[in-house]
């Protein structure tokens, strides 16, 4: 155990750091140099984890080019070594990276572009639960709706944006140029979600953002409508939180409703 | 002594890589010339959404091998309960008449490479190997399969062949081999060994599946790239080792420039024009 550890902590190195401790325990032939076979293996390091971020950032990757995202990729692998057993996983540091390092955090749509699209990674393949449907409420005696609650689909990310990024993901999708980078007066709130296969997002109104963080935290139906006062009179509250929740109930948003 | 007969393992025919791109032609034409696929357990290791819809649809219509890149069996790292328990809780839902990984490790103290790294050819080697896939074979309650990799690099430390390195594990551990014979004619020529040696000397009975796969020709090395058709060689090598081996279940891998469906089912029809007359012929 001792030798075949130790052979692979300076094989594991001469690949992270390109150091050359391990070049005399492997055997040279006359056609391909050891420094060749370990190149062989230290390339390869880089490029699959290159293409992982290309695969999971394909909007950022569009945004910089070949070149620039190259260069990204190379200085966030020289500072992240990869835990995880499986490769999707590798990205999950890219936004803190580029909003914490230069020059990547001098343009700060950067960041919030990697945040959202991981997001969007995270909702493809979080787990599936049937949502609640428009005839389920409707059976709902009236006077239980003050006592509801409601729970949200596992897949649902609530994020705020001060940049086109949503814009940016949606041109990288349907093969477009990216817009220009803008940034909003005030951060706009926004969720990603999943509703059976397939992915959305979408921006939402001050109110609708705080009735979903609400919701999320528990609040029954009544506790919604009166928060809602801070935004419509208090004789269109209910309506409207009906509305809002009928909406999220056609999106699948909500997968319970607690009595 | 006498040694205990080795079970041999079904022959499931000829199966390709399940992959993504291909879904929705897989589940709308059912093809009825592709036996069964070989998934990516890594692929399926998450929690819902489309990997676990399309992974359920397809198998309703196909049986299913797994096949692993992550269980690092030869580190000198402690074997990763959470992803055996994790694959355990796929083979629960895929039901694959066995599983598989490689013959490699790919990473030390918890980091992961992302690479199937050549291991020394050693018996402090075969002893940690064999003793780990003892283990993961009994948690898993499954067949193992371990599949010989391309490597290019060979270790001084090594005292053997790689094809008696592998074949001593499989005998020590009591699992089976996944004889990869693209990985053998690229290690081959990457190391200078005969190609029909290394099919010779291994035990006909620990053969459980064939890969194929196409490579990259770098001139002074080749790189197992899965990225192009099977090169003839690869095709004669097959052959022979079919000649050697019997009915054993093959598929053809293909994870890079990944052509629409219908561009792959020649090549499996190739494999399958190969190996029909000549397991007639044994069977005769
Ligand atoms: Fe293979």
């Amino acid at each position: 155990m001792k030798r075949i550890s130790s052979l692979q902590s300076q094989f594991q190195s001469a690949i992270l750091t390109l150091g050359d401790e391990f070049d005399d325990k492997i055997v040279a032939t006359e056609r391909v140099g050891v420094k060749q076979r370990i190149g062989i293996y230290a390339d390869a390091y880089r490029l699959r984890l290159i293409e992982c971020l290309q695969d999971s950032y394909g909007a950022l990757y569009t945004l910089l080019g070949d070149d620039e995202f190259d260069r990204l990729c190379r200085s966030y692998i020289d500072t992240h070594t990869p835990y995880h057993y499986s490769v999707r996983w590798y990205g999950d540091r890219l936004a803190e990276f580029l909003g914490a390092t230069a020059p990547y955090r001098e343009h700060p749509y950067l960041a919030e572009l990697a945040e959202f699209e991981w997001k969007l990674m995270e909702a493809f393949d979080e787990r599936d639960v049937s949502p609640v449907t428009v005839e389920d409420m409707a059976t709902i005696p009236p006077d239980q709706w003050p006592h509801l609650t409601f729970g949200l689909h596992p897949s649902l990310r609530h994020l705020e944006l001060a940049w086109n990024v949503a814009a940016m993901r949606s041109a990288a999708d349907e093969d477009r140029d990216p817009p220009a980078p803008e940034r909003s007066d005030q951060p706009v709130p926004w969720i990603i979600w999943r509703q059976q296969l397939r992915q959305f997002y979408r921006s939402l109104a001050d109110d609708e953002s705080w009735m979903l963080d609400q919701t999320q935290s528990g609040d029954n139906f009544a506790a919604l409508c009166e928060g809602l006062c801070k935004w419509k009179g208090e004789s269109e509250v209910a309506i409207h939180a009906a509305g809002l929740l009928k909406q999220w109930i056609t999106d699948g948003l909500i997968t319970r409703i607690g009595t | 002594m006498q040694k205990p007969a080795v079970k041999k393992l079904p022959f499931l025919g000829f199966g390709l890589g399940l992959r993504t791109s291909h879904y929705e032609t897989v589940l709308a034409e059912l093809p009825s010339n592709i036996d069964w696929f070989e998934i990516l357990s890594e692929n399926y290791l998450v929690a819902g959404g489309k990997p676990l819809y399309y992974l359920d649809a397809i198998r309703e219509h196909y049986p299913m091998i797994m096949h692993g890149v992550s269980m690092s069996i030869g580190s000198s790292d402690p074997l990763n309960w959470n992803y055996l328990e994790q694959l355990k809780q796929l083979a629960d839902r895929v039901q694959p008449a066995w599983f598989s990984d490689h013959l490699c490790w790919t990473g030390l103290d918890g980091k992961n490479i992302h690479d199937l790294l050549p291991l020394p050819y050693t018996e402090e080697t075969i002893e940690h190997v064999a003793g780990r896939v003892r283990q993961v074979q009994d948690f898993m309650e499954r067949p193992m399969l371990i599949e010989n990799v391309s490597s290019y690099l060979t270790y001084k430390d090594s005292a053997m062949s790689e094809w008696e390195f592998i074949a001593g594990i499989a005998e020590r551990a009591n699992c089976y081999i996944l004889l990869d014979i693209n990985n053998i004619y690229v290690s081959a020529f990457n190391h200078e060994f005969d190609p029909y040696e290394y099919l010779n000397f291994i035990p006909v009975e620990r053969v459980g599946q064939f890969h194929l796969a196409g490579h990259t020709n770098c001139g002074d090395y080749i790189i197992d790239s899965h990225d192009h058709p099977v090169i003839d060689p690869v095709w004669e090598l097959y052959a022979d080792a079919v000649r050697r081996f019997g009915p054993v279940s093959i598929m053809i891998e293909r994870d890079d420039h990944i052509p629409p469906l219908n561009e792959l089912l020649p090549e499996l029809d190739r494999a399958r024009n190969i190996a029909q007359p000549i397991l007639k012929e044994m069977a005769a």
